[in-house]
This record gives structure tokens, C-alpha cells and sequence, in this order.
């Protein structure tokens, strides 16, 4: 852990004095009749000043995750049930006017392509200056002053000449710093950074999650990263939350989650990682079989049981809820399958019914009734996404996925 | 390097011009220009894999693509066995595209929205009539079959698979026409890792299987170290080394090669840098 | 009419199956079908439905209002006004599905081999495309007039000589996109002929813009062919021609209304029925044969 961390309150009382949590949040696609559910039953909290990672492959929901906590979830897409919680304030009930002032000071978005999220047309100047103005009310020669100061707190030379500069003149890296410079004018205490890095070279990336780090220790502000790849998570992150299949399925400190994985689908995902190891003798990995399943793919009880290693009979009829990896350690984290230890075929230990015990689980339990409910709901229909290489029975494979596209791009 | 060579490459050059101004076309000012590739050479084996890595920008793209005379070079020769890449014309240069096939990276574009997915394998095979294409089912199967994929997909169309089956299709369409040289052109980096490591798989089987030499493009230095017996990187246009994959990444001579394997993140958080 | 329309379909006939697909679109494309059909199915039929041969005069019912005997009235020499708008109608759909879908695939294959091409070849297909553009067509049309002689063979000439360079410049812009999408960059790289990239790889994907375009084109084409017969360039008398029964129409403008407002209207209902077909088919793809 670095030094800030330790700084930090317990993670175990997170979500007592935490500055977001996120609690059963649901998003939905399509016909209200017949929705198809992105993001099911998701909660994850986040301490002031700790960088949590939201790690998960394409279609897991982790960046309909992300936007769900500034409302950025467009039509047809829509937050069906959860809340979102910012100090005390749910998001999801704000009106247009709290929400307009929530998204100007206490929360700050930066995103994966630093090419598009500029107006080509403005000055990087105008865009800090609109910015500074609008939500600081600040005079124009203060709003330059302080865009100037911006620039060069994120690490742009000579930002007196770039404050004049079109987007089109800067490079990738210089674009994305400038996007964190916009993000994180109003001083936010909670940074959303959803696969900052991913368009950019990895030299470049090395140097912005160098600058997420410094800027979280100067500011104290908290920090989401949304990242497909475990090399960026493990690069910055204090605390990281695993997705799959619109379900957090482990959470827990990224070193226990990298040297002692709890779920299977971390495991099989750190394991799939290509590594600088296998230069000169190329190994063959097994990867997951079978592919990440669609919004049409309806699953009962565990998501992952379909690709699984581990899978017993059992698995289809468990509900996904997160209990702790070890009781005696509340900051080890939790997870979501109930084989414990997976690895040595431990005892099958499900949850019966009864949410755990919250004060234990540093995250976000999940409400077991509304989730075997659901999982009733879903039982009706039991698709196979399985065999290696292989297709998702007919019917299912129609692709659908309007948003969560983060990582196949 | 595992057999003979097959495909030869010298001092290949390919130069973007800016557009010229008015006083540059009438004096004698040189256009400013930008060499996308500058003096590239090298041959791959038979069987063998050549991981091609850099940063974007570096030229790798467009280096893979004037193998194939995607992009036309200015200056230097490809030789595929004993022909002359560059030289050859109509019918001559469609047979040597045949013989050197290229994936892409795009798996949501690189195949024809409008095409099912058996029209598409069936169309490269008959077009080059390849032995086995007069049975069309049969040819589709035995090629979907190749990349691990159930004949059911025939009949789809792109839009109706995911990202991993597009470029398992990708990579049939490729092998139906024959080719002795595959270029995978960033052919797994837009991919989710589990997906990522079946597609590396499959690469080493066509290699084992096949024989065919790959050309493989990555910007990812560890998916390289997967799959690549040399390794070659890109720097600004050049090749600023070149060698056996375990000896340029585990002991880099060049600076550039070392500023690249030091940026890559390691998913170890125990060896993060800054860490107090 | 409408019963036209509720009359089930005997069977399952390619007409069937049209209607069901069809069935399955958005509301504003199904009203725009209907309409469009409806229109479809009376020019079609016109010799059928017309109560009137539409140059039968009558002077003992010179410029009389809609009545049952005349759903539109008749004009000042008795001729029925809705069995003229019935021949009109046909005449004038002929015409138009002709100068606009005759263009189009020329337009499109002009383009999309500019695009494909580049260079020598795409300088000279576009300068062609301006110069056809820049073009007066007015004054080509009376030039063509001219040479042929009046009537609609001017028209069929002159109009597709000029509307395929809209089409070309459309699918050339698509083109230049559509060329460096990999898909494209494999038929080069699969070493298939030129012809076969462009024919079998390019144009299926550059047809959907053009189609939807081609919906606004054939509700102008539709007010051109009207406007020219207006002008007395298109259709000659006595044939019945929507343009030319309206221009007819407007010396009795005010005391008898009906000759020209109610085939103005069938014009209206056409195009805003083409209009809906278009917003639809631009808004996404159209739901296809499968569930």
C-alpha cells in the first residue's frame, strides 16, 4: 500500500464514512417489459482520497458503473433500481439543479478517447476558461491565470503557448492531461477516470497514471479507474473491485487480489494476462473458454458458472452476493463465489438467504433477498455460453451491447 | 529461426508527403515529408514467428502493409521465396496476396457487414480455386473447424457474433485462400484478455500445424513475448532492434527498447513504481 | 378505398409477405407505407378504378363539385377529374420510379469507383459530377425538348443525365470512408480483382444512403415532372398528367377549386407517404426478414 493509504481511514469502515457508495445499482436496456440488464445489483465504495479500480472485460457493466454515478447514462439505457450515495446525497434523486452543481464541484470525468472529448474547434484555453468560469465563477483574467496554473500542475510544458493551442496540436498524452486539467478545475474530491490510458502509447501511459497518483496525493482526491487491463489497475489502484457479467464478483486490497485471488474469474483473468516471462519460450495460456456473455444471455444463479474451472452442480442456483474472504480480516476484501478456497476445492459454502453481516463486509453487501428474487426471475431460462471457441446456443448471440464498449475498441 | 526463409525484406522506405505549398512546387524547396518506414530489412523462416512492436506511430502498420503492397513503398525490395513482391502486376500480384494474407485489427470491421459469415470463407476460396472450394459446406466447415468454431456460424452474419468469433472468422477467411505468410496487424489487441490468450493459441497452432510464417504486430510487448520466436521493434520509421525474442526482451541493447519494456505495466502490484 | 386495404390477403404471396414485413416496421414507416401503397395500388389499377376514361367529355356536367358521380369533380369540359387524376397518377409514377432509380446505380457505381480508385481517376469522374451539377438542367431539358419534340421523352433523357452526378458525389464521399475499412483492405489483400471489391464488397454498403436519399429525390423528381408538364415541356394535352390537370385547373381556380387543390393533395399525400419511408429507413436499419 502506498503511504496515503495508510493514511486513510480502515477500509473496513469505508462505508461508514466513505465518500461514495454505491449500493444495488441495476441498469437496463431495451423494452421495459422484457429488459435486458447491463449492470445487476453492483456496490462499491470509495474512502476521500483512495484510488479504487473497477476492472472487467467488455460487456461486464464496469463503465455503465462508472457513469451511473454521475447520471451519464443516456437513453435507452436506465438506472432501474440502487442508489448512489455522495456524502450523504443520493445522486439518483438530485434534481436537475443539484445535479448540474454536483457534476460542476464534487465530481470530475475524465474518458478513454482524448481525441474526441475535445472540441476541436476551441482553444485549450477556451475549454479551461468555460470551465473555470462557469463553475468557479471566476473573472476572465482569473479564469486564465488559474487555467495556465492547471496546465502545469498536469504536467504540460510551456502552458502559457498551450493555453492558446487547438486540440489538434497535442499530442495524445498532452490531450488526456489536459482532460484531467478540465476534470479536476473545480477541485473535485472524487475523480472518475474510465479507461484513461487505453488509446495512449505505453510510455505515455506509464506518465498518466504516474500523474493520477500525484494528483491524488497533492489534491486528496479520491479516484475511480475503469481499466480492462490488470497491469494499469495494479500500477495505481489501492483497492480494486473485480466485474463479470454486470456482477462485482471480488473486491479486496489489489495485492491480495493479485497473490491470493478469491473468485475463480479473477484468477482465470490474472492468469490470462500475457507476461514478459514467456520471452523466448511462448507458452500457451488457457485464457477463459467460451466467450463474456451478452445482455441476452439470462444466468441464473453464478454468472461465471458457465466458463468456470470450478463449477459444481450447486454453482447455477447460488445467489451472487459478496461475503468475506476471511472473517478474521475485514480489509481482505470479499467475493462472490461461494468455494472457499476455489482452489483447493474447498467446502461449497453459499449463503443461505440471509445478507452477511454488513459491519464485516467492507464492501457493499448485497441485499440477498432482492438477489435470490432476481435470480428466481432468471431461472426460467438457463443459456450456455461454455464450450471453448465455441457458439452461445442460437438465439442469443444477437449482439447488443449499446454502451459497454470500452475495451473491444 | 525455425526453416528457411521465405520472405525477404531490404531497405524498404515509404515516405508521406505533406501536402506541397504553391512556392514549394515552383522553387526548388524540398516538401516537408514524413518517413513512415525508413530502410527496413529483414526475412522470417518458414514456421516462424516475428513479433513487430513499437509505439504508435512508429511505422510498424504501415511496414506490414507495404509487405502486401497495401500501401505502395518508395524504395527497396520484398521478395516472397524467389518473386519479386514489388514488381509484379494484375494476375502475378494477386497470386503473391494470396500467398501472404493479413489479419486486421478492427474485428467489428474487418469483415463485410453484408456478407454471412460462409459466403465470406467460401467467396476467398473459390475465387483463388483452392482445392476443396467446389463443396462449399464442406470447405466452410473444415475452415471454421480450423479456428475452433462450431459450422452453425455459417450462416450469421458479422454483427450477430462477438469480438473473438470476428476474428476467429478473420483468421479462417485468411487461411482459406493458402497463404505461407500470415500478418497479424494488431490482430488480438482490441480483444478481452481470456478471448486474447485463445487467439494467441490458435496463432501457434496454424504455426505448428500449418507451417505458415506469421508476421505478428503488437504494440503490447508481453502479448509479443507470447507467441514470437525474434522480435523486432519499431522506432520513428526504423528497426532499432532486431533479434531472438528472449534475448531482446530480457537483455535490450537499444534505449528505446528499454524506455518500452520499463513503461509496461506489470500486473504485479508488489513492483509498482513510487511505491513508498 | 380503405376497404382496398382491410381485404385479407388470399395468400401468401410475395405481395403477403411484403405487407407482413411491412407490418413489422415503425409506426411512421407503416403510415407511410399504407399511403404510398394506396397510391401504388390506384395507379396501378387506374383503368380498373377510374369511373371515366380520362378524356371523356361530358358538356352536359361542365365544372361540377365533388359529388358521387364525381368523387373530384369534373372541369370545364367535363371530364372527370378523378378518373384524370387516376391516368395521371400512373403516368406520373412511371415516370419518376424511371428518372429516379434509372440514375441511381450509375450514380452509384460512378462514385464508388472515384472513391475506389483515387487520384487521375476520381479527378475526372469529379470533375465530370461538377460540371453535370453546375449544369442549368432547365435549359437542358428544353434543349432535349427541342431535339425529340415535346412530351415525356425529354424528360426521361434529360432528368437521369443529370441526377446520377448526386448520387455519384454521395457515394464517392462514402467511399473514401469505406475503402479504408479493413473489410475493404482484406479484398486487396485476399488478391480479389478490382471489379469484384468494388461490385460485390463496395456498392451493397454504399446502396443504403443513396436509397435513402433517392426517397426525397423521388418526391422532387415527382413536383419537376408536374412543374415541366406545368410549363408545358412534359405531358401534352389531352392526356391526363398531374402537373397539366392543375395547370389546366387554375384558369377556374376560384370557381371551381377542385381541379387543382384535390390532385395537389395526392401529390402531398405521396410525398409525405415517401417522406415517413425515409425518415425510417434513416433512423436505423430496417427490421429484416428473421424474428
Amino acid at each position: 500500500m502506498t503511504a496515503v493509504a495508510q493514511d486513510l481511514p480502515g477500509v473496513a469502515d469505508a462505508t461508514t464514512d466513505a465518500l461514495l457508495s454505491v449500493d444495488g445499482l441495476r441498469v437496463e436496456f431495451g423494452p421495459a417489459d422484457a429488459p435486458l440488464v447491463a449492470v445487476k445489483d453492483v456496490g462499491l465504495t470509495i474512502a476521500p482520497g483512495e484510488i479504487v479500480g473497477l476492472i472487467g472485460e467488455s460487456g461486464s457493466g464496469k463503465s455503465l458503473t462508472c457513469r451511473s454515478i454521475m447520471r451519464l447514462i443516456g437513453a435507452p439505457g436506465r438506472v432501474t433500481a440502487g442508489t448512489v450515495d455522495f456524502e450523504g446525497r443520493d445522486v439518483l434523486a438530485m434534481s436537475s439543479k443539484e445535479l448540474r452543481d454536483f457534476r460542476a464541484h464534487d465530481v470530475g470525468m475524465i474518458y478513454q478517447d482524448p481525441f474526441s472529448s475535445l472540441n476541436p474547434v476551441m482553444r485549450i484555453g477556451d475549454h479551461l476558461r468555460e470551465t473555470l468560469r462557469a463553475n468557479r465563477g471566476m473573472s476572465k483574467a482569473e479564469a486564465r491565470a488559474e487555467g495556465i496554473a492547471l496546465l502545469e500542475r498536469v504536467g504540460i510544458p510551456d502552458p502559457e503557448r498551450r493555453y492558446l493551442s487547438y486540440p489538434h496540436e497535442l499530442s495524445g498524452g498532452m490531450r488526456q492531461r489536459v482532460m484531467i486539467a478540465l476534470a479536476t478545475a473545480s477541485r473535485p474530491r472524487l475523480l472518475l477516470a474510465d479507461e484513461p490510458t487505453t488509446a495512449l502509447d505505453v510510455t505515455t501511459q506509464a506518465q498518466i497514471l504516474d500523474l493520477l497518483t500525484d494528483m491524488r496525493r497533492e489534491l486528496g482526491m479520491a479516484v475511480l479507474v475503469v481499466s480492462h487491463d490488470f497491469g494499469v489497475i495494479a500500477q495505481v489502484c489501492d483497492r480494486v473491485c473485480v466485474m463479470y457479467g454486470g456482477h462485482v464478483v471480488e473486491t479486496g486490497p489489489v495485492e491480495r487480489i493479485y497473490a491470493d485471488p478469491q473468485h475463480p474469474y479473477t484468477k482465470a483473468l490474472l492468469d490470462s494476462v500475457p507476461d514478459m516471462e514467456s520471452a523466448g519460450n511462448p507458452v500457451r495460456r488457457e485464457g477463459i473458454p467460451g466467450y463474456p456473455p451478452e445482455l441476452t444471455d439470462v444466468l441464473p444463479g453464478c454468472v461465471f458458472a458457465p466458463r468456470c474451472a470450478h463449477a459444481r452442480p450447486g454453482c447455477t442456483s447460488v445467489p451472487m452476493v459478496l461475503q468475506p474472504v476471511d472473517a478474521a480480516a475485514p480489509d481482505a476484501g470479499s467475493t462472490a463465489c461461494p468455494v472457499r478456497p476455489f482452489s483447493v476445492g474447498g467446502p461449497f459454502d453459499p449463503v443461505a438467504g440471509s445478507p452477511p453481516d454488513p459491519v464485516a463486509v467492507p464492501v457493499s453487501p448485497q441485499p440477498a433477498a432482492a438477489t435470490a428474487a432476481m435470480t428466481a426471475a432468471e431461472t426460467a431460462a438457463r443459456a450456455q455460453t461454455g464450450d471453448p471457441g465455441d457458439l452461445p446456443a442460437p438465439g442469443e448471440a444477437r449482439i447488443t451491447q449499446p454502451t459497454d464498449q470500452e475495451s473491444t475498441r | 529461426m525455425t526453416g528457411e526463409p521465405i520472405l525477404h525484406v531490404e531497405g524498404v522506405t515509404k515516405t508521406f508527403g505533406m501536402r506541397r505549398t504553391l512556392r514549394e512546387r515552383v522553387g526548388r524547396a524540398e516538401a516537408a515529408e514524413h518517413r513512415a518506414v525508413d530502410d527496413v530489412s529483414f526475412t522470417v523462416g518458414r514456421g516462424e514467428i516475428l513479433g513487430l512492436a513499437g509505439g504508435s506511430g512508429s511505422g510498424k502498420t504501415t511496414l506490414a502493409r507495404c509487405l502486401i503492397r497495401l500501401v505502395e513503398p518508395d524504395s527497396g525490395a520484398v521478395r516472397l521465396g524467389d518473386d519479386d513482391v514489388l514488381a509484379a502486376k494484375g494476375a502475378d500480384l494477386r497470386e503473391l496476396r494470396r500467398r501472404m494474407q493479413m489479419v486486421f485489427q478492427d474485428p467489428y470491421a474487418s469483415l463485410n457487414p453484408r456478407m454471412t459469415v460462409g459466403t465470406a470463407l467460401h467467396e476467398a476460396g473459390r475465387v483463388h480455386r483452392r482445392p476443396g472450394s467446389e463443396d462449399a459446406d464442406r470447405f466452410v466447415t473444415e475452415l471454421l473447424a480450423r479456428v475452433h468454431l462450431s459450422p452453425t456460424i455459417a450462416a450469421r452474419r458479422p454483427r450477430e457474433l462477438s469480438g473473438g468469433q470476428r476474428q476467429r472468422v478473420a483468421v479462417a477467411r485468411a487461411l482459406a485462400v493458402g497463404p505461407e505468410v500470415l500478418i497479424a496487424d494488431e490482430a488480438v489487441s482490441a480483444l478481452d484478455v481470456s478471448v486474447q490468450a485463445q487467439l494467441l493459441n490458435l496463432f501457434l497452432d496454424l504455426r505448428d500445424e500449418l507451417g505458415v510464417a506469421i508476421v505478428f504486430v503488437a504494440h503490447q510487448l508481453a502479448v509479443i513475448a507470447e507467441v514470437a520466436d525474434r522480435v523486432a521493434i519499431m522506432h520513428q520509421g526504423r528497426m532499432v532492434e532486431i533479434g531472438d525474442a528472449g534475448v531482446v526482451l530480457r537483455d535490450p541493447q537499444h534505449e528505446y527498447t528499454r524506455a518500452l519494456l520499463a513503461a509496461h505495466p506489470h500486473p504485479d502490484p508488489r513492483g509498482r513504481a513510487g511505491v513508498a | 378505398m380503405s376497404t382496398a386495404t382491410l381485404t385479407p390477403p388470399a395468400r401468401p404471396s410475395a405481395a403477403g409477405r411484403l405487407l407482413r414485413r411491412v407490418w413489422r416496421q415503425p409506426l411512421p414507416v407503416r403510415i407511410g407505407g399504407v399511403l404510398v401503397g394506396i397510391l401504388v395500388f390506384a395507379a396501378v389499377f387506374a383503368p380498373l378504378l377510374a369511373p371515366y376514361g380520362q378524356n371523356d367529355l361530358d358538356f352536359n356536367a361542365q365544372l361540377q363539385g365533388p359529388s358521387l358521380a364525381h368523387p373530384m369533380g369534373t372541369d370545364d369540359t367535363g371530364r372527370d377529374v378523378f378518373s384524370r387524376t387516376l391516368y395521371g397518377l400512373r403516368i406520373d409514377l412511371a415516370v419518376v420510379l424511371f428518372i429516379t432509380y434509372v440514375p441511381l446505380p450509375i450514380g452509384v457505381l460512378m462514385g464508388a469507383i472515384a472513391g475506389y480508385f483515387g487520384g487521375k481517376v476520381d479527378l475526372v469522374i469529379s470533375r465530370i459530377i461538377d460540371i453535370t451539377i453546375a449544369f442549368p438542367f432547365i435549359v437542358l431539358v428544353i434543349a432535349i425538348v427541342a431535339i425529340v419534340g415535346p412530351g415525356l421523352t425529354g424528360i426521361m433523357i434529360g432528368v437521369p443525365i443529370v441526377a446520377w452526378a448526386l448520387y455519384a458525389r454521395l457515394a464517392r464521399s462514402e467511399m473514401l470512408v469505406l475503402r479504408e475499412q479493413p473489410f475493404m483492405l482484406a479484398t486487396t489483400a485476399l488478391g480479389y480483382t478490382r471489379r469484384r471489391a468494388i461490385l460485390r464488397h463496395a456498392v451493397p454498403n454504399l446502396m443504403r444512403s443513396s436509397l435513402i436519399y433517392s426517397t426525397v429525390d423521388l418526391v422532387v423528381n415527382l413536383l419537376l415532372l408536374a412543374g415541366l408538364s406545368y410549363l408545358g415541356l412534359g405531358m401534352q394535352p389531352p392526356n391526363a398528367e398531374l402537373g397539366t390537370i392543375i395547370a389546366e385547373g387554375q384558369a377556374n381556380l376560384l370557381n371551381a377549386w377542385w381541379i387543382t387543390t384535390l390532385p395537389g393533395l395526392v401529390l402531398v399525400v405521396f410525398g409525405v407517404g415517401v417522406g415517413l419511408i425515409g425518415d425510417g429507413l434513416s433512423d436505423g436499419e430496417l427490421r429484416g426478414g428473421g424474428a
